[in-house]
């Protein structure tokens, strides 16, 4: 369905190395780290250069422990906690990310805001499940409890229960533009079980941009997954693989996260130009707006 | 006379009947498992007397207190002493006895905060009640760290909300209460540099230790640009869950609210968090220049104050900051130097202790309705956190005060208020008393608190 694009063939490949992408990537910088932007905070630019920003939700899956939350922190460029800690429901971050379109050489923000789910969570809750009642049936669960026609006071109190981690999940997967898959280097098993991840994931969204990471890929020494299966994998499913690994020491480096924040941004935009000329309603107006005007 | 530190603390939790360990936190040399058994046996070998064993003290100054919660769980926590001299400390073990009883408290609330009471009380697994324990390890530590004098707030042991106070109050509940409303709730609260800012009338209704764990579980969140967090709440709701969200609005400004099944995240963020709070962003901005000392400009502190600690005792709220040490050269050269900014925050903790456990026992509420039942029969989630002491006495203290090694401290207390100060050594004792209702009505003229 979807086409993979080289990289480069919408975006500037490695913008952020030529000196005109100074003026914009000195916006996300703030005393050589990355600047951690607020909900209601932007970029600033000076008042004569005006830029656009387009919206996206990108949806980080894969088990736990395979390493989203230290993936989501290595994207923003905030500190990767020394500790790991589990983590309970749904943490969102923000990325500003500029980009230079190839044939235009319009400058956008891209503002990619990732979520991050633990799973464990809802995992805790699997046996509560009545059973042969699937997940995505619970969506509204206060009207399940009538639905179901329980009786006994026990189930009910669970049935009641459950329905805030399920809708605390549910959000997760509503109007994500793109989903990253991750496998870990060290975890043969979330290797092998790719295939079915991005089966499950993609179940319920048609047009949704497509990525995988492999992380732990500094843990080379121990690995579980070799080279050859990697790229192997790539050919088969068609997808784009990224590695990821490493202690980012320098925040402000970002010649670690720019392929994949580029790849990311090439093809989400690639997939609003596709549909803004179908007949379909685009699901972000701002970028619809920006298109109207450029396509 | 020394305010003794607590040292490194260690966390054992085990289940309560077959002793299974369940977890450790803190300090990084564990403690071996023959220890953690020992520890255990000499529990149960008292219940087998009859005999609750609540804290012992070790002739290093080291310190260990244990608690069983709801028949299932049982919590002990292991401190080394720092610091023990010789001849000292014998007197004060009941600060870090309180210190202590508080951590085991506020963990096992936490523990019900994260993962609800059925689960911890009703264990049908024990393998996986670890692993979902690991969900708490973030809110844990954190308390671990306070306990330690790590943290710049002092709910965690005055059971009142840690607040800072804006300069332009009215503007932001007015969003605040705007906002929660549209989410759906009418639990919201503001928070500034990890303190409570503003909440709505319901949220200061929370159970005062709920309040505070919110308050901790924001902070431990703070980093990300939103969050949907499942909840229990430990006196109000330990069986039913229900959902934290939180908006960073300003890197260190983030909107709270409370809600059922809806909205989503997505829409709350999308729908309601521009509407609400992008007009008033500069109150926002004013409020967070406020910055660590948590008052605003208007109020001025007389320079010989070190640290002060305020508490509404209606309210349950609390407002506490230290000064840095630079704006404070030592009158003269030869005086002894002034302490640290984490050594004062430890010595207010100190210092709070030492008055709560000895004049000025701050109120418990009264346990809530839906605590009762579970409880079990030995009385020890009740117990008192005051010592005998207290209950000799047929008077209400009013003022105390204390000169250490390190800086003077003095307590006042007020049909509505606490103070708790600390101040340099060269401040002459008799001139406490007066610099202290100074500050007390300074902190209460200018904002009502
Ligand atoms: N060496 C190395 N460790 C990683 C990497 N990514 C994650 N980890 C570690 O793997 C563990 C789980 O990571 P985390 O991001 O919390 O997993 P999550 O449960 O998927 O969010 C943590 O201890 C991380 O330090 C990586 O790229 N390299
Ligand atoms: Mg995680």
């Amino acid at each position: 369905m979807a086409q993979i694009l080289d990289p480069g063939s919408i975006v500037v490949d490695d913008w952020h190395r030529s000196a005109d992408s100074r003026e914009f990537f000195s916006r996300i910088l703030h005393k050589k780290k990355r600047r951690n932007f607020g909900l209601l905070e932007a970029p600033v630019m000076p008042p004569n250069v005006s830029v656009d920003t387009v919206h996206y939700k990108i949806f980080i899956s894969g088990k736990s422990g395979v390493g989203k939350s230290v993936l989501a922190a290595r994207l923003t460029g905030l500190k990767i906690p020394n500790m790991h800690y589990e983590t309970t429901g749904i943490e969102t971050s923000v990325v500003y990310w500029p980009v230079k379109l190839r044939e235009s050489g319009r400058v956008l923000f891209f503002r990619l805001q990732l979520w991050d789910c633990g799973e464990n969570a809802l995992r805790r809750f699997d046996h509560l499940l009545p059973v042969g009642l699937e997940y995505h049936k619970l969506a509204h669960p206060y009207n399940n409890k009538m639905a179901l026609n329980c009786t006994d006071s026990v189930i009910l109190e669970k049935i009641y229960l459950i329905p805030i981690f399920l809708c605390v999940f549910q959000s997760c997967k509503e109007q994500v533009d793109a989903i990253l898959f991750l496998f870990s280097f060290t975890d043969r098993v979330s290797f092998d079980d790719l295939t079915n991840q991005i089966a499950r994931g993609t179940e319920l969204c048609d047009r949704v941009v497509k990525l995988v990471v492999g992380t732990k890929f500094d843990l080379f020494t121990h690995t579980d997954v070799t080279e050859r299966e990697v790229t192997r994998f790539q050919e088969v499913s068609g997808l784009p693989v990224f590695r990821m690994g490493g202690d980012v020491t320098n925040a402000s480096n970002l010649g670690e996260v720019a392929p994949l924040l580029n790849c990311l941004a090439e093809h989400l935009w690639h997939q609003d130009c596709v549909a803004a000329m179908a007949p379909a309603i685009p699901t972000h107006p701002e970028s619809a707006v920006y298109m109207k005007s450029t396509v | 006379m020394m305010l003794q530190q607590t040292g490194s603390v260690q966390l054992l939790c085990l289940t309560a009947n077959s002793g299974v360990p369940l977890f450790t936190r803190g300090a990084c040399k564990q403690l071996p498992f023959s220890i953690i058994g020992s520890l255990n046996g000499v529990h149960m070998f008292g219940a087998g007397q009859g005999v609750v064993l609540g804290g012992c003290e070790t002739d290093r100054g080291g310190r260990v207190v244990w608690r069983v919660f709801q028949d299932s769980v049982m919590l002990i926590a292991v401190s080394a002493g720092r610091h023990a001299q010789q001849g000292s400390g014998s007197g004060d073990s009941g600060e870090g006895d309180f210190q202590m009883r508080r951590l085991l408290e506020n963990v096992w609330s936490c523990m019900v905060l994260v993962l609800g009471q059925d689960e911890l009380v009703s264990v049908r697994n024990v393998e996986r009640l670890k692993r979902d324990l690991r969900s708490c390890y973030r809110l844990i530590d954190q308390l671990l760290e306070g306990v330690q004098g790590q943290q710049s707030t002092m709910g965690d042991l005055t059971h009142c909300g840690d607040c800072l106070l804006p300069t332009n109050p009215a503007l932001l509940q007015e969003a605040l209460d705007g906002f929660t409303q549209a989410a759906e709730s009418e639990f919201g609260c503001l928070m500034v540099h990890g303190r409570i800012a503003a909440a709505t009338d319901k949220w200061w209704r929370l159970a005062p230790q709920e309040v505070v764990l919110l308050s901790a579980l924001a902070r431990t969140l703070s980093g990300s640009a939103s969050c949907d967090f499942p909840v229990f709440l430990p006196q109000g709701s330990p069986n039913v869950a229900h959902r934290l969200l939180r908006f960073q609005l300003l890197l260190g400004a983030d909107v709270c609210v409370l809600c059922g099944p809806s909205p989503t995240l997505n829409r709350a963020e999308s729908e309601l968090v521009g509407r609400f709070w992008s007009p008033v962003v500069e109150a926002l901005r004013g409020t967070l220049a406020v910055g660590e000392r948590c008052l605003p400009g208007s109020v001025t502190l007389r320079p010989d104050v070190l640290a002060v600690l305020l508490i509404n005792r209606e309210s349950r709220r609390s407002v506490s900051c230290v000064k840095t040490v630079s704006a404070h050269p030592s009158p003269h050269p030869c005086s002894p130097p002034l302490p640290s900014k984490t050594r004062c925050w430890e010595l207010l903790r100190l210092f709070f202790t030492f008055s709560a456990t000895r004049y000025f026992p701050l109120e418990e509420t009264p346990p809530t309705l839906a605590l009762t039942p579970g409880q079990n029969g030995h009385g020890e989630d009740t117990e008192s956190l005051q010592e005998d002491f207290v209950l000799g006495f047929f008077h209400q203290p009013l003022q105390c005060y204390l000169v250490t090694d390190e800086c003077k401290c003095y307590g006042l207390q007020t049909g509505q208020h606490q103070l708790y100060l600390l101040t340099p050594l060269s401040v002459p004792t008799f001139a406490l008393r007066s610099v202290a209702t100074e500050t007390l009505s300074a902190l209460t003229a200018a904002k009502g608190f």
